[in-house]
């Protein structure tokens, strides 16, 4: 079991590489002069290469990245082009929203599609389980952007019962923090509900037709606790791997969905940096979501004991 | 139903009623103590002498002075300095400061201090580079005299420290201001009426500035950058609002106080609120501009360039950028800003009456153009440049241009146009900006009327004749001087199109019915705006 | 992206995949017609993308007017008779706007998902089969699939100029790894099979096995899951194209619509309705039409979903 988290581990360490590679390499081949920007509308073009020059944009290619991973290692994301503030700053300055927007659609996301999905299998073959169903195809379908602004339109200028945009710190009180998410959690939170409970449908689907379930059912146990209590638990690992799988989803999906409502989160800095050729500021935050991403991934693969105990390592 | 029993009923999540329209944090006096601004862009790096963005300076002028300011007629008045005086030689300057300035920090404003920061920014300014190549010496005298010597007579001193062209003139302390002028500085400490909050500094998304308490107004009304910059809040902040609609509902909900540029389609909703007050931002305006590299095909040739003019109609291009409010834009067949003393309209006849896309394409065909790609390189995330852009691509489709129209954003237009190359080669055609009317009123401040071949502005026109006519404005003696110079400028510009203006347009402000204060003015400018 | 994530890709990590069992190569089944009638939902995804694939075939014939045409002069009209989406902010008329954008979400969804197919099939089958590329690819694919789709669309899209074609690309890039990880997991437990086996046994040579055996049976979940890559991939151009970073503007797609009149929404709200009801609906054709195919190519699949 420890030899195989720590394997687990590691093998991370390759995934992460390439990443850094990748993304390292993308920004350096890429066109755009961050100089050019920072020089403003009346430079010339001496002055941009000066600029270029002081800010180091003209070594070469081993130099500047075998100095990026050795700086990261140290825990430096570098120096944000434009505002002279380090990566780590600006990213720290930005976790708390788009993490408060993760968290929400998630607890909303898991919340509202489990039980979608254990009814639609246990009403498997009704108007209940087209219902659910048609609406995944629909969370599916309909891009987060054009639901963000559906439920803007709705729910914040005509009905005004909630704020079009902004975010409001955690600080501040948990009803006006609640009140700015509400709208972006769930128009982020349309696909997952619809990935969740089809994988959860479709994963119960299954278990209840196994004989353990006959079994308790011969047995006289109640409906609800055969759903809840047997089946769902032995469901839980597909559809756990699907949430974390999702995490990738939800990271694209807020770069859209904070754009949109005007969140100051990570993903419009992503956005905004990559407008704007800040190659540190990109680096970092590319790197950021890709670690969250294997790191929720790798402690999903840490939990299957836990839901499973069939599964041994 | 309202809005607290849509969210006990509806979505589900079983609430307490807490949901107020949003708890404020500050009681009701603290709020008013506090001015939201929404500004025209993101502020992205806070160095005003290393990056020019209009932004930048806009936040800059809160934070540091200048020894002089424009006023309202664009006259520079002693801010920091107590007053300026010169040899009759006209090549000793002396300035001496208020005394008591302090900056941020507690420390006093030295004349070393003026020294350094004056030699940091005329490193960048096109007007302080003209003034170090002539310097001879800039010294402090005693602590609170500047002495600038300088080889030949510069008479316009006085317009160089004041103006609010960037990069203007701001001072520094020393240890700041010894920064290389081409690194950013990361202190930001000035002797402003306000003080910038490093702290809460989330760019992107917000800036804030605190008054200083120890900031020493002058006893004269403030106007524009001169006069006592009295702050009557305790606290601005900038919140950074990049989609216009967010921003529109945001001021129309109160959450924000002060909108410097709304766009023209949302004002007729804007004036339907009561409480909102919308008003021109900037009535010097700005000028949009269609920039043309003079050194490639096809707009090498000067017959390309003026087929251009012929069939530019500049009522397309003010249409795309501020809607149907015909208030807001004038036609501009000249380079300067309309209703400032130097604008004239003196060989812009081809600008002029209906358009005339036969003569467009017989100058084209004149030009010996052999539908070789016109590489067209539009902004899309500043929308002066993208409506201008899309403008630019129909038209020069219809003028029979083979149009090569390359999407990008702001920053790799910067870099783009810095090439000298030929197209096909990295190189480019022809590029949209903008800019203030503020910066087109003489060709001191306004390099890109500039037409000295490789040190000109991008697109670097060679035309002789206007050089000339820029030299005859430095040495002009009065006004009529002046103008009889400007004059041959525009003749020369506008025959040999040293750009295409594409119309002089202004902008609109927004701010709440409880603010009071608000100036039309070349930037927002914070004194005297109180908010109940 | 939405889509490409569906469960029906999923890779389970850590616990041994659940791999497909042979399948059954697709054959046309005898009464077309009567197939669709009992599944009608299939039909009415085929039969809806089959019209918003005319449309984007006859745009010029649809009453439509030159896309890109400006007219300042009447500029954010309302729909009426004279213009039945109304026109933007430039005076362009938004009917044949939407109509001609829906050439680019075709041409992108389909040439992605066509692409992403071939590339990741080849990658699947070269990893499935050569041993020391195995660990080599997976690596790099298991990189390339923990940096979100979508941000590495956009990170790709920062590295060139907009254009169509170049959308394609980075969207194709960003599907490949899901690809090569389903065609990999496939080849891997057709291996196993005794038939296969016997075939080695037999001295067939390596291109004659994945010929003969291997890629029949990869067709139907390949199949499959190129339709839901081509749903993503038409969100996930309307997603850049809406931020910033896709299909260059003066190209009308329905994103770029969407975007320029993004400003406007409050007070212009059709600009964005119409090109977004027509993408959504175009995207639900397809995902019905792929869970139709799900359902008839791969009965496991449609067993566990």
């Amino acid at each position: 079991m420890f030899a195989y988290i720590i394997r687990r581990i590691l093998a991370t360490i390759p995934v992460m590489a390439v990443v850094a590679l990748f993304v390292f390499s993308l920004l350096y081949i890429a066109p755009g002069d961050p100089a050019a920007v920072i020089a403003g509308d009346q430079a010339t073009p001496a002055d941009v290469e000066r600029i270029r020059q002081s800010l180091g944009l003209d070594r070469p290619y081993l130099v500047r990245f075998g100095e990026w991973v050795w700086n990261i290692l140290n825990g430096d994301m570098g120096v944000s082009i434009f505002t002279n503030l380090p990566v780590t700053t600006m990213i720290k300055q930005r976790v708390e929203p788009t993490l408060s927007l993760m968290v929400l659609t998630l607890i909303l996301a898991v919340s509202i599609a489990v039980p979608m999905g254990v009814v639609a299998a246990w009403k498997h073959g009704t108007w209940i389980d087209r219902c659910v169903m048609g609406f995944a195809v629909l969370g599916f379908s309909v891009p987060v952007f054009v639901v963000g602004y559906v439920l803007a339109y709705i729910f914040a200028l005509e009905l005004d019962w909630l704020p079009v945009q902004g975010y409001t710190a955690f600080k501040e009180g948990f009803f006006p923090w609640l009140e700015n998410l509400v709208l972006p959690a769930i128009a982020l939170g349309g696909v997952y509900i619809a990935l969740i409970a089809r994988i959860t449908r479709a994963t119960m689907l299954e278990v209840l037709q196994q004989d353990y379930i006959r079994t308790a059912r011969a047995k006289g146990v109640g409906q609800r606790s055969i759903l809840f209590l047997h089946a769902l638990k032995n469901a839980a690992v597909p559809i756990v791997t699907v949430i974390g799988i999702g995490m990738a989803l939800l990271i694209g999906g807020a770069v859209v969905t904070e754009s949109v409502f005007a969140i100051p989160g990570l993903g419009r800095l992503t956005v905004d940096a990559i407008l704007r050729r800040d190659y540190p500021v990109i680096q970092g935050v590319v790197l950021l979501f890709s670690f969250v991403y294997v790191l929720v991934n790798l402690l999903i693969d840490l939990l299957y004991t836990l839901f499973d105990p069939r599964i041994r390592y | 139903m309202d809005r607290r029993t849509l969210i006990k009923a509806g979505a589900g999540l079983g609430l307490a009623g807490h949901f107020g329209l949003s708890a404020p944090a500050y009681s009701q006096g603290a709020a008013a103590r506090t001015l939201k601004f929404v500004p025209q862009a993101n502020l992205a790096n806070f160095d005003p002498i290393w990056g020019t963005q209009y932004v930048v300076r806009n936040a800059a002028a809160l934070v540091w002075d200048t020894l002089f300011g424009f006023d309202e007629h664009l006259v520079p008045k002693p801010q920091m300095a107590e007053g300026a005086s010169v040899s009759a030689d006209g090549l000793t300057w002396t300035i001496k400061l208020r005394a008591g300035l302090k900056f941020h920090d507690g420390s006093t404003v030295n004349a070393k201090d003026v020294v350094a920061s004056l030699t940091r920014w005329s490193a960048r300014d096109s007007m302080g580079q003209m003034i170090k190549a002539i310097q001879q010496e800039l010294v402090a005298v005693d602590d609170l005299t500047v002495r600038w010597v300088l080889k030949r007579p510069y008479p316009k001193m006085l317009m160089a420290l004041g103006k609010n062209s960037t990069p203007m003139a701001f001072i520094m302390p020393e240890r700041i201001a010894k920064t290389d002028p081409f690194k950013q500085i990361d202190e930001y400490i000035g002797s402003g009426p306000m003080r910038f909050v490093k702290d809460e500094w989330v760019p992107g998304a917000k800036a804030v500035f605190a008054k200083f308490a120890d900031y020493k107004p002058r006893q004269e009304p403030n106007s524009w950058l001169s006069g006592g910059k009295h702050i009557m809040v305790d606290r601005i902040e900038w919140i950074v609002m990049p989609d216009p609609a967010t921003a529109s509902a945001a001021l129309q909900n109160g959450e924000v106080d002060w909108w410097e540029n709304p766009i023209t389609d949302l004002v007729p909703q804007l004036r339907r609120n009561r409480n909102v007050r919308v008003d021109i931002a900037d009535p010097l305006g700005n000028i949009g501009t269609f920039r043309m590299n003079h050194l490639t095909t096809p707009f090498n040739s000067v017959k390309a360039r003026q087929a251009v003019l012929a069939a530019l109609s500049q009522e397309d291009y003010m249409r795309a950028l501020v809607g149907d409010d015909n208030a807001l834009w004038k036609h501009c067949p000249g380079f300067f800003t309309p209703g400032t003393p130097l604008y004239t309209e003196e060989g812009g006849d081809l600008l002029k009456g209906p358009r005339n896309m036969d003569l467009a394409k017989r100058l084209l065909a004149e030009s010996g153009y052999a539908g070789t790609p016109v590489t067209c390189v539009v902004a899309q995330d500043q929308p002066i440049t993208k409506a201008q852009g899309d403008v630019t691509a129909d038209l020069l489709k219809r003028i029979g241009f083979n149009v090569d129209y390359v999407a990008t954003d702001w920053g790799t237009t910067g870099q783009r146009r810095a090439m000298k190359n030929p197209v096909g080669q990295g190189g480019w055609s022809m590029f949209h900006s903008w800019h203030a009317g503020a910066d087109c009123i003489n060709p001191a401040v306004y390099i890109a009327c500039r037409a000295n071949g490789d040190a000109a502005w991008f697109g670097w026109p060679n035309i002789p004749a206007v050089e000339t006519a820029v030299t005859e404005w430095f040495e002009a003696p009065n006004l009529d001087a002046e103008k009889a110079a400007i004059r041959n400028l525009n003749r020369a510009g506008m025959e040999n199109v040293t750009y295409a203006p594409t119309g002089f347009f202004l902008q609109y402000q927004a701010w709440r019915s409880n603010v009071s204060g608000v100036v039309k003015g070349p930037l927002p400018f914070f004194w005297g705006v109180s908010k109940t | 992206m939405s889509a490409s994530s569906l469960p029906s890709t999923v890779h389970v990590p850590a616990i041994a995949a659940p791999l497909p069992d042979v399948l059954p190569p697709f054959k046309p089944r005898r009464g077309f017609i009567g197939y669709l009638r009992k599944n009608p939902i299939m039909a009415f995804g085929g039969a809806l993308l089959l019209t918003m694939l005319c449309i984007a075939i006859f745009a010029p014939y649809l009453w439509t007017v030159d896309p890109t045409s400006l007219a300042p002069a009447r500029r954010t009209r309302e729909p009426s008779a004279m213009y039945w989406f109304g026109t933007d902010m430039l005076g362009r008329d938004v009917y044949s706007r939407v109509l001609y954008g829906a050439r680019v979400s075709m041409l992108v969804g389909f040439s992605v998902a066509i692409l992403s197919s071939i590339i990741g099939l080849t990658i699947g089958l070269t990893s499935g089969f050569v041993r020391w590329a195995d660990a080599i690819v997976m690596r790099i694919m298991d990189g390339m699939m923990s940096i979100p789709p979508i941000l590495l669309a956009i990170a790709l899209m920062a590295l060139t100029r907009g254009s169509v074609q170049n959308v394609i690309i980075a969207i194709t890039i960003a599907e490949i790894p899901r690809v090569s990880r389903l065609v990999r997991g496939v080849v891997l437990s057709l291996r196993e099979q005794p038939y296969v086996d016997a075939a080695v046994a037999c001295g067939t040579r390596t291109p004659t096995i994945i010929w003969r055996h291997i890629l029949p049976n990869t067709l139907a979940p390949i199949t499959v899951q190129a339709t839901y890559i081509c749903a993503s991939a038409m969100i996930t151009e309307a997603i850049l194209s809406f931020i910033g970073a896709g299909t260059p503007p003066i190209i009308p797609s329905w994103g770029n619509i969407m975007a320029e009149g993004r400003a406007l929404w409050q007070v212009k709200p059709y600009i964005v309705f119409f090109p977004a009801v027509f993408l959504s609906m175009t995207v639900l054709a397809v995902n019905l039409l792929g869970d139709g195919l799900r359902d008839a190519l791969d009965p496991r699949m449609a067993k566990r979903l």
